[in-house]
């Protein structure tokens, strides 16, 4: 799950300021789900928008809020299309992907972010959430015993741990446990520790194109057929 | 005809109200009335009796009479009897009644019928078919036999469970509606009722006949049988019973005359019962007070024959054991072998069971154990126009059975005079029938229930007053706390709003909320203890609780008191969301509630874990200059409310922060951290809160 927080309310108003009518826009998946950007949210940013309207005595913004179920499809935003039609700007709370999706549906309405997509992780416990995946697009979690040493590791090192790690915890934060000693005591469990001490080399980075794009539809053209 | 007729009829019909959420309580199915037990119970525990009583009233025609004497099946229900012991609902319904004024409640109806209606008897039934025959506005005229109104009421219960004034009352009330009352008028033909203009007749007649207990010397002089010994006393008879006296029999009926004979002088009074303890039918705090005032049980004890001798009656008795369970579920007694015994005694009053007596003029059919025969909807006897209820029919039962079937019978009579097919009432909601399951149970609050006082034994054998008094203010609120609100609890009302983000499971107090196989999140409402935190905490928005009273009442009660806080010419304000139970139900919060003057507006809340940030922020923007939440702590009979109010509270705070307003401006009072008077603590809080509004007013008169 994509997980973000909500930006400082004063940067959202700083750049909500141009704009008189805003949408405050929430998504229904992830944003929920870690608590940045639900129904719950969009109506707790409203309402403290409205307060600071009041409170500061300038901006003279009338703001409107709706959850959608995804932003990240167009086919959702489809549905706010009445909703739309008289804002001069959409601050969506949805992820990154969101704000794009919007930007792209509503080309005439500035889409402007509401929170800080952060990490793809998962809640820890109520409240708490951890990062988890990188994304890096080259999967390795068989030969790490199921613990990602790209996001978990300070320095996202192939071949941990390195001389930083002290009790289990790692030198930049002694709180952080050091996901190469997780990654020894779960081999050791499953009887593979020979994983360890093989050397993987350093993956190319320049070999992994950006925007990414993945392609699951085979390609048939016009008027082939299978005989 | 058409559509009106069907509004006319559905207008017309006696009905129970209903409050619209989802599920029925155990308590109130099984309450023959189907009183709204839930509701009023609540209402108790937020000290509003006045309400409670109106909700009291409204299902009950004589709730002052069910305060005494009702056997309350409702607590049998409670499924707070599965965590400790059922909340003490008729108890709590006494202390509604006598608190919240029943006694002052005048009551007015109108003829708009020109029907007369004839009620022979004048029972809890009769009076109950009387009450409402009359509210839909007919013409009603109860026939008694006896010199005073009440039946059972009067003539069976002994005055010290229900004093006479509390049955007057109800009657006097009776006659405020117009009802004609005619005692001393024993009915003797249905055919003259008819001829008298009466189109249609409601025989309550009761069970007033003991039954024989069938062995030799029954006729004796110093043998009595319950029924007419109650009788006697009741109606101002002051037998002298002197030396030992003996009542056989184990039902409510024994019971009541074996206390009765105390109550008169006897030395020594036993009862003879041929069962144990566990098989007796009478009402086990009426067995345990009976045994405080000095009785004695010989359980497993049945008298064979009695002998007068010299002014004396010898009863000789055989000792019994229990063998296989009989028709009635219980162990038949059977008698053991040689085990006869003679106990010397003054007086023997057999109280074993009655049966209805009804007269053979009334050509009606009767069936077993000398019951009137209904049909089981209408009422109707094989007789036109002649319904019959209560004991008459049943056979000896309850106070609020009889009641229930008054009622029934007045719409009965009703659809029968406006010729209308009876319509059977369908269950309106589902009912809640699941247990609690143990790990429910394990986290909640187990608080004892608190039974309302006493007279003591030595006291109250003395004369012919009430046994159990009422209970205080304090005493009543936390026992009506106890409810769990069956079937009120949090719902997934937009199941496709749910992200299934499992807050609500991590949240939950009670570990209620759970996946199913297919990764539902599923609420079980038998289990859902309805405090409230999911919803206030649900993401998504997507839960609420199923009483719609729960789901607007604070914000309604907010925009209410901004409102009044907007026109009041006192500035700064304050809004307090104070618990309501610790307002007015304990009091603990009563110091709170200040005059406008003090410029602090209080909403009060069924409980802080139900204020949500939204509710923080939309005071502060209406203008209050700060705002508290204010908990009742230790007596919270929920887990975990304040720990979800503080994180809220810090939500909001930070953004204040942000706002520029200080964060102090929002505080929480919960009584058990603090252990200081939340009064005091106000104080503190409202005169910061006036440096604030000073500061800021300072501030603007710089800035321009």
């Amino acid at each position: 799950m994509i997980v973000a927080e909500q930006k400082p309310l004063e940067e959202i108003r700083r750049m909500i300021a141009p704009y008189e009518r805003v949408l405050i826009l929430g998504c229904g998946t992830c944003m929920t789900v870690c608590d940045a950007g639900g129904e719950r949210e969009v109506s707790f940013l409203h309402n403290a928008l409205r307060l600071a309207q009041t409170r500061s005595g300038n901006g003279s913004h009338t703001f409107s809020e709706y959850t959608v179920k995804r932003q990240c499809d167009l086919e959702f935003l489809d549905l706010i299309v009445d909703r739309v039609g008289d804002v001069d700007a959409i601050l969506s709370l949805g992820c990154g992907i969101g704000v794009q999706a919007i930007a792209e549906r509503f080309p005439d309405i500035p889409a402007l972010p509401g929170v800080n997509t952060s990490f793809m992780g998962a809640s820890k416990e109520w409240g708490v959430w951890d990062e988890r995946c990188a994304a890096c697009g080259d999967c390795r979690l068989a030969e790490t015993a199921g613990i990602c040493p790209i996001t978990r590791c300070t320095k996202g090192i192939l071949n941990g741990p390195c001389a930083g790690t002290k009790n289990g915890k790692c030198e930049a934060n002694k709180d952080m446990d050091c996901a190469w000693i997780l990654i020894y005591k779960r081999l050791e469990r499953l009887g593979q520790l020979e994983k360890m001490r093989r050397y993987y080399p350093p993956r190319n980075f320049r070999a992994i194109p950006r925007p990414k794009r993945i392609v699951s539809k085979a390609s048939i053209g016009v008027g082939e057929n299978d005989g | 005809m058409g559509n009106s007729n069907i509004k006319n009829y559905q207008a017309s019909r006696v009905k129970e109200p209903s409050y619209g959420h989802g599920f029925t309580p155990p308590c109130q199915a099984a309450c023959p009335l189907h009183m709204n037990i839930s509701e009023y119970i609540d209402l108790v525990a937020q000290g509003k009796v006045m309400e409670a009583l109106q909700v009291i009233r409204d299902g009950n025609p004589f709730p002052s009479i069910c305060a005494y004497v009702c056997t309350h099946p409702c607590e049998d229900a409670c499924r707070r009897g599965q965590v400790d012991k059922p909340i003490a609902i008729r108890a709590l319904k006494r202390f509604a009644v006598e608190f919240g004024g029943d006694r002052m409640i005048q009551l007015e109806a109108e003829t708009t019928q020109t029907e007369k209606v004839a009620i022979v008897g004048s029972g809890p039934a009769g009076l109950a078919c009387a009450y409402y025959l009359r509210k839909l506005g007919y013409p009603v005229t109860i026939f008694e036999a006896h010199s005073e109104m009440g039946g059972m009421l009067r003539v069976g219960i002994p005055q010290y469970r229900l004093p006479r004034e509390v049955l007057d009352t109800e009657v006097q009330r009776l006659t405020q509606m117009g009802i004609e009352i005619r005692t001393n008028t024993r009915v003797v033909s249905l055919e003259l009722l008819f001829d008298m203009g009466y189109k249609a007749v409601f025989i309550t007649i009761g069970a007033h006949q003991s039954l024989r207990m069938g062995i030799e010397g029954e006729e004796s002089p110093g043998v009595i049988d319950g029924a007419t010994f109650l009788h006697e006393v009741n109606l101002g008879l002051k037998p002298s019973l002197e030396g030992t006296v003996a009542v056989v029999g184990g039902g409510n009926v024994a019971i009541d005359a074996a206390r009765t004979a105390v109550r008169l002088g006897a030395n020594k009074v036993g009862i003879l019962y041929r069962r144990s303890r566990t098989e007796m039918p009478a009402d086990p705090t009426e067995v345990e007070q009976a045994l405080e005032e000095g009785l004695e049980i010989m359980f497993l004890v049945a008298p064979t024959r009695i002998k007068r001798k010299n002014g004396r009656l010898s009863v000789t008795c055989v000792r019994m054991e229990l063998g296989e369970p009989d028709a009635s579920g219980r162990r038949r007694p059977v008698p053991i072998k040689e085990s006869a015994f003679t106990k010397e005694i003054d007086t023997l009053i057999a109280a074993i069971g009655q049966a209805p007596q009804t007269p053979g003029d009334f050509h009606l059919r009767v069936g077993r154990g000398s019951t009137i025969q209904v049909d089981p909807v209408t009422l109707s006897t094989n007789q036109t126009g002649v319904f019959a209820g209560g004991d008459a029919v049943t056979g000896p039962a309850t106070v609020v059975e009889a009641l229930a079937a008054g009622r029934l019978a007045a719409s009965r009579i009703d659809d029968y005079l406006q010729h209308r097919y009876p319509l059977v009432d369908k269950e309106e909601q589902e009912s809640l029938i699941g247990d609690l399951l143990p790990k429910t149970v394990e986290m909640i609050k187990k608080t004892g229930r608190l039974e309302p006082p006493i007279v003591s034994p030595e006291a109250r054998t003395r004369d012919f007053k009430p046994v159990e008094l009422i209970y205080d203010w304090e005493a009543a609120v936390n026992e009506a706390r106890r409810c769990l609100r069956c079937g009120m609890g949090a719902e997934i009302l937009f199941q496709d709003k749910c992200a299934t983000c499992l807050t609500c499971l991590r949240v939950c107090p009670y570990h209620v909320p759970y996946l199913d196989d297919s990764g539902t999140i599923q609420i079980p409402p038998d289990q859902c203890q309805a405090c409230g935190i999911c919803v206030a905490e649900c993401p998504a928005k997507a839960i609420v609780l199923r009483k719609p009273y729960d789901r607007r009442h604070i914000t309604e009660e907010l925009e209410h008191a901004l409102k009044s806080a907007a026109e009041s010419k006192f500035k700064p304000f304050i809004v307090g969301f104070c618990c309501q139970y610790g307002l007015f139900g304990t009091g603990a919060l009563a110091s709170l509630w200040r005059g406008a003057k003090a410029g602090i507006w209080i909403v009060p809340v069924l409980c802080i874990a139900k204020v949500e940030a939204d509710h923080i922020l939309r005071a502060f923007e209406m203008g209050a200059e700060g705002v508290f939440i204010a908990g009742c702590g230790e007596q919270c009979a929920r887990e975990d409310t304040a720990f979800w109010v503080r994180q809220r509270v810090e939500k909001v705070r930070k953004i204040l922060v942000q706002i520029g307003l200080e964060s102090e401006r929002l505080q929480t009072f919960v009584l058990d951290t603090t252990n200081e008077d939340p009064a005091k603590e106000l104080d503190r809080f409202a005169e910061r809160i006036g440096g604030f509004y000073l500061a800021s007013l300072i501030m603007q008169e710089v800035k321009s």
